[in-house]
């Protein structure tokens, strides 16, 4: 298998290069090799064979390799699988070479950070990969609210990659080393400076993932990526999972109480916070940018639940906590980047990036539809696709809150099963609205869509397909993330969690059952056996009339709802939530009674309240500081003289 | 809420007990107007009623319920001869029968029952009102139905929001210019069979307004009538009666 | 009584006078009519307007003679102008939205046009389909309600525009079931002119009956025996007691309070029963003739008396458990609500107005018929809420109870006569009577006995504007609410 990884690897930097001359080449050359990842990725979690790059030590910090092993076996092959397939879309389109290359150049990046076995490996695969994100989300330069959103998700990532620097730097001062199992082996006596790092890496890895409050970047940093590579930046997201997985539960263990509680907290308030702003966004893929922050939220409350198992020693918990959370990460990366490359397919065909004018376009794009579609049901959690199977562990392992014995504890997880809860229910609202706004109905306004390809249709309806079987086919994915977690965990959780071929219970036995074959077998059944019941037995004579309203017969597009209109009850009742404000006046200020202006007007709360005074203070300090730069020589050498004295009454501090 | 309870059964049952015993007119009700008597009468006798419901054709008299408004300007004019009476049941089936003394034998086209039509819709038939241009006082006599003294429902009669799932369309008014096209919607969008009830002298035949705004007649200028309910307005039993006869369910018709 | 005319009785003469050179018309007691030249229209009404007169009617008489009439304490001012020559006159629609409808009205009969009026697009042949569009902004939609509407309700067009639940405007679209009958009336002996009055709207026969026939004995100088006037105030008062159980019964029904819904229905139903058995008619149809009434009541007074204690008795207890129940007075208080300065902006009357807090009542302002000697109190509510309308009914229906009582003691006391003989005579006056809805006012015109001018000007086309701007912030489910609180019928509006 070495070798595989280690050509696949070549393969991808081909790619990188030969972007900047043939992108459409490249790019399937980049879709191989990342499908050979997924491949790579596939047999190492299943702990067929292990797959190893030595990287010498060349780098100068100790020898490093690129491992695959069982935990980054699992992220190998959803990244791998996401990649070939968003590679396969830019191949199907006009691609810019700089998107191309840095798309190649991402997955890359991401393969390196899923295998670095040692911390500096890690970080300089880390800050690779925000860079290239960085470039990626700047290309846009023709829009300056692209650009100002690339330089804030940017700035809040160089806050994490400086928090994960410390926290590497801090565990490489107490242990000597950058090897994580070295830190792994140190980890049960580090004291302070395990919560310490703790703090950092959650902080370091939340950025990316979109922890509460480091979430307002990543919609701006979605909707200013150029073209079908949001769906790239998607894949990305997918590090800073791997990132907590990998260091925190694998490397910090055991961990203490408050993370677990901390981190369902967190999730599930950044889940409610995620969805909520969803549910109001115009633009697709904003949206979907905060639904990725509902989707990380509900990530992180698994990781809570297994954080809280593995410091209360409850093994079955934490695996049933670490099993809902890695497999909702999958299902939503794979769902989440084909919804990306849906909501490309309709910006290309109609021009649009907002649904407000779209509507009734599952005629003219039925494979995007399908596709979309069935992505859509994933992210909202319904039967029987993945996304459901994923949501009810999450909620069922946060319901084992009873088996411990500090009340704490309890209530936090109790608190998290109710939080996630209304997540979802929010969320099949929010949902709704998205796929209803752009496919159902008529649209809004007059728009000459663009029918898709017959190929792009073909690609649209292999990915619904894909969801489905994923849905259908979740016992056999749980065996084998049940090895792949078996390395983080110990024990392959599978083995309690599958009761019988095709059923799934929460890894303790005997709590509740769920089979996703056996739902996606019936749903549909009793949906055809429904229709035929009608069409056979009862042969309803069936004739077509128009649409009932109120005995009118208007132009349907002015009287249909809205997404806005959809959404506005939520926006109505948590008015104080969002700020939101909306004020009606005559228009030409009273002399024209008959024409009325609508303006609307919403308060992003973190931006108002956190970003807003911390950019300010910091403009503050950096007025102070220029004070400081007088530019006379004099002054510098007083300030290094003061910095020496400061360093050395430090020393007799530190020896004691 | 629980005193709603006690609130509610303090009456006791106020229901009719209509069709299943005829109903009552209380004395000196304006149900319809009676013509006495056959002698012949002068042509003047029609300019007496203001909507055209008195002809008089070679002596002979007739009279025309459903151009009937009950204003009782005939029955002050000729007092031997025109009489309001007490009488409830007004609805038929023909537009020909509600002539009283009719010279011209227009009998008017008799229309399967809903009964007849489909063995299915005996109970639980679902009646969508439309006012094509009444004067109001129809829509109230119809909401009457509903109220515990007519009980409509108690016969398998239901108010239904679209006609969609309209087995009846009960009209009133004449149908003014405007409204027109809206009940022509109603009418199509309704699911086979269907009937439609004539509500009102209004709807029978367009009453006081026929000819000078918008109205051109009754309801049957526009849509196939199954029953004609006259009366200005009708009262709510007579339009149960009018309902009954378009279902199947009563056959009982208005007596001449 | 318009809250505090400043203009004495009497005077709007001569203070127009002073500044237009009005010429008076001989008019019946009660009322003035001011000739003007057609130019200064518009600011003889905003002085009008001014010294807080309201609007009350417009149209055209023969001659193509431009009426405006507005209620001045006590008082009924008509100002006219001849527009023979210039066909337009200067809109007042700038001065108070509750010209606009009446404008369009007289631009789409007659092709007189309003000069600077807002919005001149063609009101009385409506298309339902053709909705047009007042708000801008994002992610508002229309939602057409009407003219087929969910429920047994009589036809009109309300156009919803709407960002999604809450209601951001609101476009009433009447005349969908307009009949014509203002020209019905076209040389009708004034008897028959009755008979079609009676059928504007059938809900309000009574009150339009009696503002007709009032119209046509203040032309012809004729006076109905004093008994003839107590039994239209029975009639007109069971009238109201009906229209106002009405109101409750769909309140409730929008409340899904179904016992309550059973109730109300049953004393309504009551009183319609009474009235069929009193007159023979559910709707007090053929009674109010002009000169008096046509027959005798067909009940003793005795029967009525003991029946109206029954209702009373029931009603007072219905009323105290419905205002009692939260899930019926939740959904009300606070529903469209409307200032006092809205209602006076758009001249809004009835139980609309007298619900903001504002006492007008033509039982009250220009007392007619046997209201000049019964006494009554004038029942007003603060709030401006739907609540507050509903409150306003439940106390009319007292007073109205107390009104017909003091009817029949009277009766008693008076001689019977018949109908007075109506000359075949020629003249014209305005005729009122406080409708259900509010101030119904009759223009009558009668040429040598035969009906030549009948306009109509009806509460409820005058209250729809008011509607309208009652929604400040309501949702869509508060629509019905806010809608039957207002108990408007559409039939008298589009006549």
């Amino acid at each position: 298998m070495n070798g595989v990884f280690a050509a696949a690897l070549l393969v991808l930097c081909g790619a990188a290069g030969l972007a900047l001359i043939r992108p459409h080449l490249a790019m399937g050359a980049a879709a191989v090799g990342s499908a050979v990842l997924c491949a790579v990725g596939v047999v190492s979690a299943g702990g067929w064979s292990d797959a190893r790059v030595d990287l010498g030590t060349w780098l100068g910090f100790g020898p490093s390799a690129l491992v695959a092993d069982r935990l980054s076996g699992i992220f190998l092959a959803l990244v791998g699988g996401t990649a070939a397939a968003v590679s396969v879309a830019l191949a199907e389109r006009p691609t810019r070479r700089a998107a191309a290359t840095l798309h190649v150049l991402v997955v890359l990046a991401l393969a390196a950070v899923l295998g670095a076995d040692q911390a500096f490996v890690f970080f300089l695969a880390w800050e690779t990969l925000s860079v290239c994100l960085y470039i990626l989300g700047s290309l846009g330069r023709d829009r300056p609210a692209a650009l100002a959103a690339a330089y804030f998700a940017s700035a809040v990532n160089k806050v994490g990659g400086a928090a994960i620097l410390a926290a590497f730097a801090l565990l490489y001062g107490q242990t000597g080393s950058f090897e994580f199992s070295d830190w792994q082996q140190a980890a049960p006596g580090l004291g302070t400076t395990h919560d310490v790092a703790f703090v950092l890496l959650l902080v370091g890895f939340g950025t990316k993932i979109g922890l509460l409050p480091f979430q307002v970047p990543l919609p701006g940093l979605y909707q200013a990526a150029p073209a079908a590579t949001a769906a790239t930046i998607a894949v990305a997201f997918n590090a800073g999972f791997y990132g907590l997985w990998r260091l925190v539960y694998g490397t910090l263990a055991p961990a203490s109480l408050w993370w677990g509680e901390l981190l369902v907290m967190v999730g599930g308030l950044g889940a409610i916070a995620g969805i909520l702003y969803a549910v109001v966004q115009d633009d697709v893929k904003r949206f979907l940018g905060f639904s990725s922050v509902e989707h990380g939220g509900i990530a992180l409350v698994g990781l809570g639940v297994a954080l809280i198992g593995q410091s209360a020693n409850k093994p079955e918990l934490a695996a049933a906590g670490l099993l809902a959370a890695t497999l909702h990460v999958i299902m939503h990366g794979i769902a989440k980047a084909g919804a990306f490359l849906g909501a490309q397919n309709v910006a290309e065909a109609t021009g649009e990036r907002t649904t407000g004018p779209l509507g009734g376009l599952a005629t003219r794009l039925p494979g995007t539809a399908l596709g979309f579609g069935l992505a859509v049901l994933t992210l909202a959690a319904l039967p029987p696709f993945g996304g459901f199977v994923s949501e009810w562990f999450t909620l069922e392992a946060l319901l084992q809150g009873f088996r411990l014995k500090n009340s704490d504890a309890q209530l936090f997880m109790a608190l998290g099963g109710a939080m996630v809860a209304l997540t979802a229910g929010i969320a099949l609202l929010a949902f709704a609205r998205l796929f209803g706004g752009i496919f159902l109905g008529r649209p809004r306004r007059r728009l000459e869509p663009e029918p898709e390809t017959r190929r792009g249709g073909i690609g649209f309806v292999a990915f619904g397909v894909t969801l489905l079987f994923l849905g259908a086919a979740a016992p056999w994915e749980i065996r084998w993330l049940g090895k792949g977690l078996s390395g983080v965990l110990g024990f392959d959780p599978a083995e309690t969690t599958i009761r019988h071929p095709l059923v799934l219970g929460p890894v303790y036995k005997d709590f509740s059952v769920l089979s996703p074959t056996w739902l996606t077998l019936a749903i549909p059944t009793f949906l055809v056996a429904a229709a035929l019941l009608v069409r056979v037995l009862l042969k309803p004579p069936v004739r077509r009339a128009p649409v009932w309203l109120s005995g009118t017969a208007p132009d349907i597009a002015a009287v249909q709802y809205t997404p806005e209109g959809y959404a506005n009850p939520i926006r109505v009742v948590l008015a104080g939530l969002y700020g939101f404000r909306r004020t009606i006046q005559p228009e030409g200020g009273g002399r024209q009674p008959e024409r009325l202006a609508l303006s609307t007007r919403v308060v992003p709360a973190f931006e108002h309240y956190l970003y807003e005074p911390l950019v300010a203070a910091g403009l503050r300090l950096s007025g102070f500081s220029r004070r400081l730069q007088s530019g006379r020589l004099g002054l510098y050498l007083l300030y290094v003289l003061l910095v020496l004295l400061g360093a050395l009454a430090m020393i007799p501090a530190l020896r004691h | 809420m629980l005193e709603w309870i006690p609130r509610g059964l303090h009456r006791g049952i106020v229901t009719t007990a209509y069709p299943r015993r005829p109903e009552e007119a209380p004395p000196g009700f304006r149900g319809r107007v009676a013509l006495r008597g056959d002698e012949p009468a002068s042509a003047e006798l029609e300019a007496v009623c203001p909507t055209g419901a008195i002809r008089s054709t070679g002596g002979r008299v007739s009279l025309d319920r459903g151009r009937c408004i009950l204003c009782s300007a005939c029955v002050a004019a000729d007092p031997s001869r025109f009489e309001f009476e007490p009488e409830y049941e007004t609805a038929a089936r023909r537009r020909g029968a509600l002539i009283v003394n009719d010279s011209e034998r227009a009998p008017g086209e008799l229309r399967r029952t809903l009964a007849q039509q489909s063995r299915t819709l005996r109970r639980s038939i679902h009646v969508r009102h439309v006012d094509a241009g009444s004067d109001g006082a129809e829509e109230w006599e119809i909401s009457a139905l509903t109220n515990p003294f007519y009980d409509m429902q108690r016969l398998g009669l239901f108010f239904t929001l679209s006609p969609r799932h309209a087995d009846i369309l009960l009209v009133t008014g004449g149908v003014t210019r405007p409204m027109e096209t809206p009940l022509l919607r109603a009418f199509e969008v309704m699911p086979h069979p269907k009937a439609v009830v004539a509500a009102g002298t209004d709807a029978c035949s367009g009453g006081l307004a026929t000819g000078v705004g918008g109205v051109a007649g009754g309801v049957d200028e526009v849509l196939p009538v199954d029953v004609y309910v006259p009366g200005s307005p009708p009262s709510p039993i007579a339009l149960l009666h009018g309902l009954l006869l378009a279902a199947g369910v009563v056959t009982r018709e208005a007596a001449a | 009584m318009t809250a505090g005319s400043t203009i004495p009785a009497g005077e709007a003469h001569e203070f127009l006078d002073g500044r237009f050179r009005a010429v008076r018309e001989p008019a019946p007691p009660g009322e003035q009519r001011l000739l003007l030249p057609i130019g200064v229209v518009d600011r003889a009404a905003a002085l009008l307007l001014e010294r807080r007169a309201r609007f009350v009617a417009m149209f055209l008489r023969p001659e193509r003679s431009l009426a405006v009439a507005f209620a001045v304490r006590g008082q009924l001012v008509a100002l006219q102008a001849s527009v023979d020559r210039t066909s337009s006159f200067p809109s007042l629609a700038l001065l108070s939205p509750a010209f606009r409808l009446p404008e369009r009205e007289l631009h789409d009969l007659h092709g007189i046009v309003p000069l600077g009026h807002p919005d001149l697009a063609s009101v009385l042949d409506p298309d339902p389909d053709h909705l047009r569009r007042r708000v801008e902004g994002e992610g508002t939609f229309l939602i057409p309600y009407g003219p087929i509407r969910s429920g047994v309700f009589e036809s009109i067009q309300h156009v919803i525009e709407t960002g999604g639940e809450d209601v951001l405007a609101l476009g009433v679209r009447p005349y969908f079931k307009r009949r014509g009958l203002e020209s019905r009336f076209d040389g009708l002996t004034p008897g028959d002119g009755a008979t079609v009055a009676e059928r504007v709207a059938g809900i309000a026969s009574v009150a339009h009956a009696c503002a007709f026939t009032h119209a046509v004995e203040r032309a012809l100088g004729v006076e109905p025996s004093p008994r003839a006037q107590l039994w239209r105030v029975v009639h007109a008062e069971l009238e109201r007691i009906a229209n106002h159980l009405d109101v409750a019964t769909r309140l409730a029904e929008d409340a899904g309070l179904s016992v309550g819904v059973a109730r109300f229905g049953i004393l309504k139903e009551q009183v319609m029963r009474l009235r069929a058995r009193l007159c023979g008619s559910r709707f007090g149809r053929g009674v109010v003739v002009p000169g008096g009434i046509s027959a005798e009541p067909l009940l003793s007074t005795t029967e009525i008396r003991s029946i109206l204690n029954e209702l009373e008795r029931d009603l007072r207890r219905d009323r105290k458990l419905l205002l009692r129940t939260p899930s019926f007075t939740d959904r009300l208080i606070g529903s469209g609500t409307l200032e006092p300065i809205t209602v006076d902006a758009y001249a809004g009357i009835g139980p609309v107005a007298r619900g903001s807090g504002i006492p007008t009542d033509a039982r009250f302002e220009r007392p007619y018929g046997a209201y000049r000697r019964l006494g009554f109190r004038i029942a007003t509510a603060e709030d401006g809420d739907a609540m507050a309308r509903l409150e306003v009914r439940f106390d009319e229906i007292r007073e109205s109870i107390h009104l017909i009582r003091q009817a029949l003691e009277r009766d008693a006391k008076e001689e019977d006569e018949p109908a007075a003989e109506l000359p075949a005579a020629t003249g014209a006056a305005f005729g009122w009577a406080e409708a259900p809805m509010g101030e119904l006012v009759y223009w009558v015109e009668v040429a040598e006995g035969r009906l030549q001018t009948v306009r109509i000007s009806s509460p409820s086309l005058r209250n729809w504007p008011v509607f309208a701007a009652a929604f400040r912030g309501d949702v869509l489910t508060d629509f019905s609410f806010i809608e039957h609180s207002f108990g408007l019928t559409p039939a008298g509006a589009d006549r």
